[in-house]
């Protein structure tokens, strides 16, 4: 039987939920929202089945679903549902009634994005959403809430201004047209349309975080509520900026490989620089908020590289890092929730208190740091080679300039691992500090949301082709045109998995038959160690802080000189500050800039 | 599942051969250490006598440390040198494919590195975060120049990933290490592999002197038997490695073998000779080292096999 999905549907339930979230008490909130949720991702279950009943306004489609829409959507769904397992208990009494409204509205301004075929609607529900992530940093409780909320308002409405003149300068390259935005293929040719593929760009690399537009993104995870960190920045976000770079470099535009590779240069300097900087940072929310910029670069090498393999990758690596990293933000959430600070200098030790927050988090941690056979490592290797496929058929400097990027990929995942192991160290492993000697294990609803992230990554890496990629995502690239990508190498999951196990099992025997148990406290010097000997872990790479080319770097960056939002305020205030010196209130030079100014017009006339 | 698998992993080239082997070759660098240091050394059996001594011993477990985690990290680290080992061997001894390519094996390499510092650092003991914090730099050191050691045969290969096509591309076309490219890369695969297994002079995490072992501090009984079989395990893993790489594969047949054996013995006496005249250095001088030049050779050698030298 088939089933009509009216599409308005998608978008009008979470905000009529929304809407009466504003009247309710808060557990009334909880429940409706739960079950609207659940009534959202059954109606995603039909959509695959049944048929989409567009939406029609004044003879234009507003709302239509093609492959890549639904499978965002998809996601949109699944990860709105896990989050807000999480934020059924534990939410700070002060903002849970203004959380419980905002997060209903997200997920309908982001639904109401991946929908739109009409550019208006497109651009309405992108700016609403972006009003959206502003609102929920206002939810913060630091003391830097104003400050962040403010630079990411800037940031992101300023890539939204980018998004109107692109989307303008398309309606003038394609001017007998309607405004979909469906398979218009602009040859990249004229001045004009470079210029609005580079607006379109910029607005989706602000929206996912992609450099150098990248810098509200860790501040917003220091000041914003965890579990909004891990709603927009982690997961939404990354979904509509990636859908929108997919949709840009497969049917607004036709590239060409050099414009493949710029993309890709951008691609690896987002991952080199965001985990150079996520290395050193002292703030567990800081340091998962740069990764969640560094794995953008992933994304972005991956779907603006032009082959069916890295395309494919590149959507997997997407939706593996909104799994990974929203359950990395939400055991941090546990662990601050118990402990009250996520400073990773005031942790340590935690793992044998939080033993199933800890599993979680190592599990998240491994997977974003490509460790086989989690999810994480997939996409990534589905991505190498897929730029390794493109490298075959360039230039000699192109293939150097490609395997160069590749590189740094790689071992962008290297560092990646080192600052997870601080993270992981930091916080569960090392010597407990006395004062948490009575923490407890978290609530079992933010069990059951990690838990559930965490199944996912092992389910994603270990039947990666048979769910994940034939069921959703090579769907997608076949109907944007791609051929079905077909793997160099040489990796099957499963085996190595079974054949992990079984060496594990033949070593632990081992083990099992020998051992022979005698528990005792840790010895310095022969005295049992004191508290005060312990490593925090923030210390770990001081010596890559300080070595010599990367000192100035990171001092330079310690400075802000490679903030976009810090340049450009600095540049608007020395401006407006040569305007202000020239206006020092004496009458006599105000009639001096009169009689200059008749004299150019004058001249000027002439 | 294929019964083959099982025998390849538990029997040859996995398990029980790697493990044969690496304590025997562990042997030869004992021997040979010693004579560099004018000592007898040890008899031919001691590590195996070493290993099934410790087997026998208590494990004194960390009280307030995480136990499973503790305990877990040495078989984990076993599991995957084990699938590592079986993985390169399958492909030189029987041409095939394990389920593995070669990314596969240069991210299940930081596995082992990994566990280390789980291990270690589980047990709350200073020196052992210390080591740990130290082990995790040096693989950052190191591993900048070993992807680009790796990439170089990948090049070469045209761009082939998996083990068996670069081997089946070096038997048509000659060994890579006949090319300047390869030559290159095949040294500074040598430095990198020195320091995967933490030999000197980049014995920087464990440090006897001045970190007691750093990561391995706490361990005993049959855990740190098993510490000890992995590092004697690494002496075949990476040089196999670097043989299928750079030095075309085992030829089985007649004077092959010879062959065979001299060019892995090539490489672990280079790496022993290596270890036995240098101290061990700091580990920021490790880090300059490796970031700044031998990374810098590997790209040279990068650029020349783009370039077909």
């Amino acid at each position: 039987m088939e089933v009509n999905v009216v599409l308005i549907y998608l978008a009008a339930i979470p905000f009529v939920i929304a809407l009466l979230n504003i009247l309710l008490p808060p557990v009334m909130q909880k429940i409706l929202t739960l079950l609207g949720l659940i009534y959202l991702l059954r109606l995603t279950v039909l959509l695959y089945s049944g048929v989409a009943e567009n939406f029609i306004l004044f003879g234009e489609t507003v709302f239509s679903v093609d492959r890549l829409g639904l499978f965002v959507f998809t996601f949109i769904q699944v990860l709105s549902f896990i989050i807000f397992i999480f934020s059924l208990q534990g939410l700070d009494k002060r903002i849970e009634k203004k959380f419980l409204i905002l997060y209903p509205m997200t997920v309908s301004f982001c639904n109401g994005v991946v929908l739109s075929e009409h550019v208006f609607s497109f651009l309405i529900f992108w700016g609403l959403s972006g009003l959206a992530l502003y609102l929920f940093c206002m939810l913060g409780l630091t003391k830097g809430t104003p400050q962040t909320a403010k630079k990411t308002f800037i940031l992101i409405g300023g890539s939204d201004a980018f998004l109107i003149l692109g989307m303008v300068s398309i309606w003038f390259l394609k001017p007998g047209s309607s405004w979909s935005l469906i398979d218009l293929h602009i040859p990249l040719t004229g001045e004009l349309s470079v210029v609005a593929f580079i607006c379109l760009v910029i607005a989706a690399f602000a929206k996912a975080g992609g450099f150098p537009f990248h810098t509200w993104v860790p501040d917003f995870s220091q000041d914003a509520p965890i579990e909004s960190a891990a709603f927009l920045p982690a997961s939404l976000d990354k979904l509509l900026g990636i859908y929108l770079l997919a949709r840009i470099m497969t049917q607004l535009f036709e590239v060409t490989v050099t414009v493949n590779l710029v993309i890709i240069t951008l691609g690896a300097m987002t991952v080199i620089f965001a985990v150079m900087m996520a290395m050193i940072q002292h703030s567990g929310r800081k340091l998962l908020g740069y990764h969640a910029v560094s794995q953008v670069g992933y994304m972005i090498m991956g779907v603006g590289s032009g082959g069916a393999l890295a395309f494919a990758g590149g959507l997997f690596h997407m939706i593996n890092h909104t799994i990974y990293k929203s359950n990395l933000f939400l055991t941090l959430g546990s662990v601050e929730k118990q402990t009250g600070t996520s400073d990773l200098e005031n942790l340590g030790g935690l793992g044998k208190k939080m033993p199933v927050t800890f599993i979680m988090a190592m599990i998240g941690a491994f997977a974003i740091s490509g460790i086989p056979p989690f999810n994480g490592f997939f996409s990534k290797w589905m991505i190498y080679q897929g730029l390794l496929e493109l490298a075959g058929s360039m230039s000699k400097v192109q293939q150097v300039w490609l395997l160069v990027c590749l590189i740094l990929a790689v071992f962008g995942s290297a560092l990646t691992l080192a600052s997870f192991l601080k993270f992981l160290h930091s916080i569960y492993l090392g010597k407990r500090p006395a004062k948490y000697d009575h923490i407890k294990e978290t609530k079992p609803n933010q069990w059951l949301s990690t838990g559930l992230l965490s199944a996912l990554c092992v389910v994603f890496g270990l039947f990666a082709v048979s769910i994940p990629l034939k069921r959703l995502i090579y769907p997608v690239t076949m109907e944007l045109g791609y051929p079905l990508p077909d793997f160099l190498g040489d990796y099957n999951p499963q085996l190595l998995f079974l054949m992990f196990a079984l060496a594990f099992i033949a070593g632990f025997i081992i083990y099992l038959f020998t051992k022979n148990v005698r528990y005792d406290q840790n010895y310095l010097g022969g005295m049992p160690a004191l508290e005060k000997y312990r490593v925090a872990g923030t210390e770990f790479y001081n010596e890559i802080r300080n070595m010599k080319p990367l000192k100035a770097i990171f001092d330079a960056a310690g400075k802000k000189y490679f903030d976009i939002y810090d340049l450009g305020t600095r540049f608007t205030f020395s401006v407006s500050g040569l305007f202000q010196r020239g206006h020092p209130g004496q009458l006599q030079l105000y009639l001096l800039y009169i009689m200059a100014g008749v004299l150019i017009f004058i001249l000027l006339v002439h | 599942m294929n019964i083959e698998y099982v025998f390849f992993l538990l029997i040859f080239p996995g398990l029980l051969f790697t493990g044969i082997l690496g304590l025997t070759v562990g042997w030869v660098d004992r021997k040979v250490s010693a004579r560099f240091q004018f000592r007898v050394g040890p008899p031919f059996l001691q590590n195996f006598n070493d290993f099934f001594k410790l087997l026998g011993k208590e494990t004194i477990i960390v009280k307030e440390g995480v136990h499973s985690l503790f305990i877990a990290a040495p078989f984990i680290a076993f599991a995957v040198i084990v699938l590592i080992s079986t993985m390169i061997g399958v492909a030189l001894f029987f041409n095939k494919g394990f389920g593995g390519d070669l990314f596969v094996i240069m991210y299940l390499l930081m596995v082992y590195s990994v566990m280390i510092i789980l291990g270690g650092s589980s047990t709350g003991n200073v020196y052992s975060s210390i080591g740990a914090a130290r082990e995790m730099k040096l693989l950052l050191a190191d591993e900048l120049a070993f992807i680009f050691v790796c990439m170089v045969p990948v090049v070469k290969a045209d761009y082939q990933l998996s083990l068996e096509q670069i081997l089946n591309w070096q038997s048509i076309e000659g060994a890579f290490i006949g090319s300047v490219s390869g030559v290159i890369a095949f040294i500074v695969g040598i430095l990198c592999i020195q320091a995967k297994m933490t030999l000197p002079p980049f014995h920087i995490p464990e440090a006897e002197t001045e970190l007691v072992e750093g990561p391995f501090m706490e361990y005993s009984g049959p855990p740190l038997a098993f510490w000890k079989l992995n590092h004697f395990m690494l002496y075949v893993v990476l040089p196999f490695l670097l043989v299928l790489l750079f030095l075309g594969g085992f030829n089985l047949h007649g004077l092959g073998i010879l062959w065979a054996v001299l060019k892995y013995f090539l490489i672990v006496v280079v790496m022993i000779i290596i270890k036995n005249t240098n101290p061990r250095i700091r580990i920021d001088t490790a880090l300059n080292f490796f970031w700044k030049y031998a990374a810098l050779l590997g790209f040279i050698a990068l650029i020349l096999a783009v370039l077909g030298v």
